[in-house]
């Protein structure tokens, strides 16, 4: 009963350690994005920061959404990142959570 | 869903700073698509752009190594001496394919055999293979299609490259582009690269080098303008080669009093070429273009006793008009000039003049119809018609029909000089223009499967000859002859291949072409030799989500086929099927990438490279029988660093 318990207690701790604390933040930019180099220019280079698990960018909208792991990065962090490849950035604040999804 | 996934694929930009996943919302739906290595042309002609994106998927070191992941065309060794490649497209010679680099002709004659090297991998920006008689614009020359090499762009970001590459074969490349915006008109570009490879490998002890020791030294300078109604390109290069080949006293048992049988080939060449575009009326696309280029070519070979040298030079010139009639109509008008001058009796100077009309009902429907007109010093007056029809009625499907006739003037010495390795004796008979029509029909398929689009292709073409200039090893056994076709001659070529992302991140291609192509020979129709009967390929690509990690993989199965008729018993009558096996792993970092792979993993080489290796003075000596890989496997490794450039 005991090996039981400490096992459950070993799997809980894991599937807490391993439970991301996965987050989104929308920015726009500046210069905006005009066409597929501004967009290059931008995956390409946030890519490589830290935490960083996804990146969109929408040209009609001039949004970019960035998913982050929170226990990683935070939302200043990835706005200061822009400065980097000559871009600024400011997060959108009214910003509604809506469910992924891909194709 | 279909439609939208489209638009993602034909709306993506080439960039290999940023070669992420592409994901974009369109309305209330995520799409995210790997942006796709090679796509297919969207025009009428039928054919593919190999982007950089494929390009990096293996070392691709020069041109003759960026066509391992692509089934349309091949790439084989000609000879086991002197390394120099070729490429075959629509199971025929690469002789038949016309190689252009910035849209202009270029790399004749002489640069021919060696041509594939002359391009480092790193310089170039994109190929363009156009399978079938092509538009006639760029000339007569093309009969089963059309390579366009783009270089990388003075006018992209600016910034240096740096590329290293080493392998297990001793071989080292060094590469650089630089480029500069003058101001925001004008900029330049500085492309180099230089090429050690002096292994001595002699891995299956003939006593004979596997491949040319090779040195090459390669400069170009580039630069574009662009005015509000004037664009100027133009360019500047030159290269520098030393090739030796032979026995090797590495490996060498030197019981013979004979001397060593040495290969040497050393060639400079030097090239300039120049475009200049008027825009009359941007909103109907009406612009006149001044084209023109030079080139001198100046080899020097040794082939064991034998010596054979050219100071090539060529000269070509076109002016063209073409604007849009309407949304509808579309023509183009053009003059050229083409010059060539191998020796005081080996030259040719030929202007023409060519029309040609498209009718583009919204891409559904695209009809184009070409005719050029020109007058060669040697040949006379000959016209070339060629027809392109593609039907595209939705999104899903789309079919193309082309037929056209293509003329070519032989430089045999010039094009085949590495035919004199051979003991045998190389006779060449006075060769007529060679003439062949091209017919081709394909269609494609882009097909929603699991949310996801499968894209399947299938083509067919036929080429015969009306004249041509034979390479002959059958008719007599002590002699290699190149004379006129005096029979049959074609090639019948079907192709199908697949496409599908299987997983996020994940695409496989699989790819099947069966080659049916006959010569006559001596009076016989047979199959024509060292040519593989079928091919297939199968290539798979993973990138992790954000691009960081990209592993790639390809498998490679060639057919057997015909050995030339066989002498004394020395090879067999038929060469067996092989299989090659490549992969590379890339990892990105923000300023560099870099890269290991591998080629001919399962170390499969033809064991009998040189025919007769053990008497090279013998008139059965025969290098130029090469039909596989002449080296087991070879392991690599690289890095690109990206200076300058975010």
């Amino acid at each position: 009963m005991k090996k039981v318990l400490l096992l459950s207690a070993m799997m809980l701790t894991a599937v807490v350690g391993l439970a991301k604390d996965i987050k989104t933040v929308v920015v726009t930019t500046e210069p905006q994005m005009h066409c597929d180099n501004c967009v290059n220019k931008i995956q390409g280079n946030l890519r490589f920061e830290k935490g960083v698990k996804q990146i969109q960018c929408d040209i009609p909208t001039q949004r970019v959404t960035i998913t982050y792991d929170a226990d990683k990065t935070k939302p200043e962090t990835l706005i200061k990142s822009f400065e980097k490849f000559g871009y600024k950035a400011k997060q959108v604040k009214e910003v509604k959570k809506e469910p992924e999804k891909e194709k | 869903m279909m439609m939208l996934s489209l638009t993602v694929y034909g709306q993506e930009a080439d960039s290999l700073q940023a070669d992420t996943m592409k994901t974009e919302n369109l309305g209330n739906v995520t799409i995210t698509s790997r942006r796709a290595g090679t796509r297919k042309l969207g025009g009428v002609e039928n054919g593919v752009q190999i982007t950089r994106a494929e390009l990096c998927k293996a070392a691709c070191c020069n041109l003759g190594e960026s066509f391992v992941t692509n089934p349309s065309v091949d790439v084989n060794y000609n000879d086991a001496a002197t390394g120099a490649k070729q490429i075959k497209l629509l199971g025929l010679s690469g002789t038949y394919v016309q190689m252009l680099t910035e849209n202009l002709p270029n790399f004749r004659g002489a640069a021919a055999p060696y041509a594939l090297d002359y391009v480092p991998g790193p310089w170039m920006n994109s190929i363009q293979v156009s399978k079938g008689s092509s538009s006639v614009k760029n000339g007569y020359e093309s009969i089963t299609g059309q390579i366009d090499v783009e270089y990388l762009k003075p006018d992209a970001d600016q910034g240096v490259t740096v590329n290293l590459y080493g392998n297990t074969k001793s071989r080292m490349d060094a590469n650089a582009d630089a480029n500069i915006h003058l101001n925001d008109k004008l900029s330049s570009e500085v492309l180099l690269h230089y090429q050690d490879d002096y292994g001595h490998h002699d891995d299956n002890n003939d006593g004979f080098l596997d491949q040319p020791n090779l040195r090459q030294w390669n400069l170009q300078n580039r630069w574009k303008y662009m005015g509000g109604s004037y664009i100027f390109h133009g360019g500047l290069s030159m290269m520098k080669e030393e090739r030796e080949g032979g026995q090797t006293t590495h490996t060498m048992q030197m019981t013979s009093s004979k001397p060593l049988y040495k290969i040497g080939i050393n060639t400079d060449r030097y090239e300039g070429y120049m475009k200049h575009a008027f825009i009359l009326d941007s909103e109907r696309g009406t612009n006149i273009a001044l084209m023109g280029s030079a080139s001198m070519h100046l080899l020097d070979a040794n082939y064991g006793n034998e010596h054979y040298s050219v100071n090539q030079k060529n000269a070509y010139a076109q002016l063209m008009f073409e604007t849009n009639l309407t949304d509808q109509h579309n023509l183009s008008v053009g003059l050229s000039l083409n010059h060539d001058y191998l020796t005081s009796s080996d030259k040719e100077t030929t202007p023409g003049a060519y029309a040609q009309y498209t009718y583009n009902l919204n891409n559904k429907i695209v009809a184009m119809a070409g005719l050029r007109i020109d007058h060669s010093s040697i040949y006379g007056t000959f016209v070339t018609p060629r027809f392109h029809l593609k039907l595209a009625p939705n999104d899903i499907v789309s079919l193309r029909l082309s037929a056209g006739k293509g003329y070519r003037t032989v430089h045999a010495m010039a094009e085949n000089n590495y035919l004199l390795a051979s003991g045998r004796q190389l006779v060449i008979d006075d060769l007529q223009q060679e003439q062949a029509w091209n017919y081709g029909a394909s269609g494609s398929l882009y097909i929603p499967l699991f949310g996801k689009t499968l894209k399947l292709n299938a083509e067919y073409y036929y080429t015969h000859f009306s004249e041509q200039a034979v390479i002959d090893y059958d008719s007599n056994p002590t002699q290699i002859r190149i004379t006129n076709l005096d029979g049959r001659s074609y090639s019948n070529t079907l192709q199908v291949d697949a496409t599908y992302p299987v997983v996020k991140g994940l695409e496989l291609t699989a790819a099947w072409r069966w080659n049916d192509v006959k010569c006559t020979y001596g009076g016989k129709l047979m199959e024509k030799p060292l040519t593989s009967r079928y091919k297939g390929l199968v290539t798979a690509s993973y990138k992790t989500p954000l691009g960081i990690w990209q592993f790639d993989a390809t498998l490679q199965l060639n057919g057997g086929g015909r050995m030339p008729t066989p002498v004394d018993g020395l090879w067999s009558e038929r060469f067996g099927a092989y299989e090659q096996v490549s992969a590379q792993i890339t990892r990105w970092f923000r300023h560099f990438s870099i890269y290991v792979g591998g080629e001919n993993l399962t170390g499969f080489h033809q064991k009998q490279a040189i025919i007769n290796a053990a008497d090279p003075w013998s008139s059965s000596f025969d290098p130029t029988m090469i039909w596989g890989p002449v080296h087991g496997a070879m392991f690599y490794a690289g890095i690109r660093i990206n200076i300058g450039r975010l």
